[in-house]
C-alpha cells in the first residue's frame, strides 16, 4: 500500500495512508501514516462503532493537515478494545493552507 | 496418469491451498506475533529511501476526496481478485461513488475478513466520509479504487510500473485533492 501512496503523492496529489505495524510502515514511508496497532482488516477499528472509526478518520484528516515533514508518522496509541471512544467533534479544516 | 485423475488431484491441491491460506489469514488477523513476523519476513514490502511529498492545496471543506484500499473489495459482478497466485494480484477494481453496499463483497484469503463484512465502514469508509461531506467536514467524494495488497515479485514491477499510475493518472484526471489509504 506504501508504493500505491507513493505513485499518487508523485503525481502530484497528497495522501494519508492508515497502517496496521510499525516495521512495515517505517520500510515503506508512505508519505503520511497514521498507525493504529490493530489486527488485519480492521484499519478503523471495530464494526459497528462509529465513534472509534470517526475518530480514526479525525486523527487522518488532521495528519493530512497538519503533516509538514515527508514520512511523517502518527501513532495515536488506541489499544484494541480497551478504549472508550466518543464522536469527534470540531473537525480540522485546514483554514491556514 | 489419466486426465481424470490428474484434474481430481488438481482440485484437490487448489483445495487444500485455498484452505491454508484461508487459514493462515485468521492467524495472521488473530495472532499478533504472526503479524510481527510476517512485517519482518514479507517481500511485498520493499524498503524505501526518498518520499515524494506534495501539501495539501485546500481547505478540507473544499477537499474532492477518494479513497483507496488494498483490502480486495470489489463490486460482485466484477471479477475477483487472483488468489490462486502466491506472488498476489496487481491489478486494481473501481468502484463507482455511490455503489450501494449490497453490490460490494470482498476476495482476500489473507486475512479475516468476517468484521469487514459486517461493517464495511471499518476498512473500506465511503459512507462514513459520505456523512462528513453532508456536515461540511470535506467537499465532494470522487470514485473508490481497490487492491489486494499483498503484492510480491514480478508483480510488484507491475504495481508500480503500470497499475499504480494508471490509478494516479485517472484521479489526477478527477481533480482529486487527497486520498485516503487503508489497508487490509
Amino acid at each position: 500500500m506504501g508504493l500505491i501512496a507513493r505513485t499518487i503523492e508523485a503525481a502530484g496529489i497528497p495522501t494519508v495512508s492508515i497502517m496496521l505495524l510499525r516495521d512495515i510502515a517505517e520500510k515503506v514511508k508512505a508519505p503520511r501514516t497514521l498507525l493504529v496497532r490493530w489486527p488485519f482488516g480492521h484499519p478503523l477499528g471495530e464494526p459497528g462503532n462509529r465513534a472509534q472509526q470517526l475518530t480514526v478518520l479525525h486523527a487522518a484528516l488532521t495528519l493530512l493537515v497538519e503533516a509538514t515533514v515527508p514520512a511523517t508518522i502518527v501513532e495515536p496509541g488506541y489499544r484494541w478494545r480497551r478504549e472508550r471512544y466518543t464522536e469527534p467533534v470540531d473537525w480540522p479544516r485546514g483554514d491556514g493552507l | 496418469m489419466n486426465p481424470m485423475a490428474h484434474n481430481v488431484l488438481q482440485i484437490a491441491g487448489m483445495t487444500m491451498r485455498e484452505q491454508l491460506s484461508r487459514l493462515g489469514g485468521w492467524a495472521f488477523t488473530h495472532i499478533p506475533g504472526l503479524r510481527l513476523l510476517w512485517a519482518r519476513t514479507t517481500q511485498s514490502v520493499v524498503e524505501q529511501q526518498d518520499v515524494s511529498w506534495v501539501p495539501l492545496r485546500r481547505r478540507l471543506p473544499e477537499c474532492r476526496i477518494a479513497v483507496i484500499t488494498t483490502g480486495g473489495v470489489h463490486l460482485v459482478d466484477q471479477a475477483p481478485f487472483d488468489m490462486a497466485d502466491p506472488h498476489g494480484d496487481p491489478s486494481y477494481r473501481i468502484i463507482p461513488v455511490g455503489t450501494p453496499r449490497s453490490r460490494l463483497t470482498i476476495t482476500h484469503n489473507y486475512y479475516d475478513h468476517s468484521d469487514a463484512e459486517q461493517d464495511l465502514n471499518i476498512l473500506f469508509p465511503v459512507e462514513l466520509l459520505a456523512s462528513l461531506i453532508d456536515r461540511g467536514v470535506l467537499g465532494s467524494l470522487t470514485d473508490a479504487y481497490s487492491f489486494m495488497g499483498h503484492i510480491e515479485g514480478e508483480h510488484l514491477a507491475t504495481l508500480t510500473g503500470q497499475t499504480a499510475p494508471e490509478v494516479a493518472a485517472r484521479l489526477k484526471q478527477e481533480r482529486v485533492d487527497a486520498v485516503l489509504l487503508t489497508p487490509a
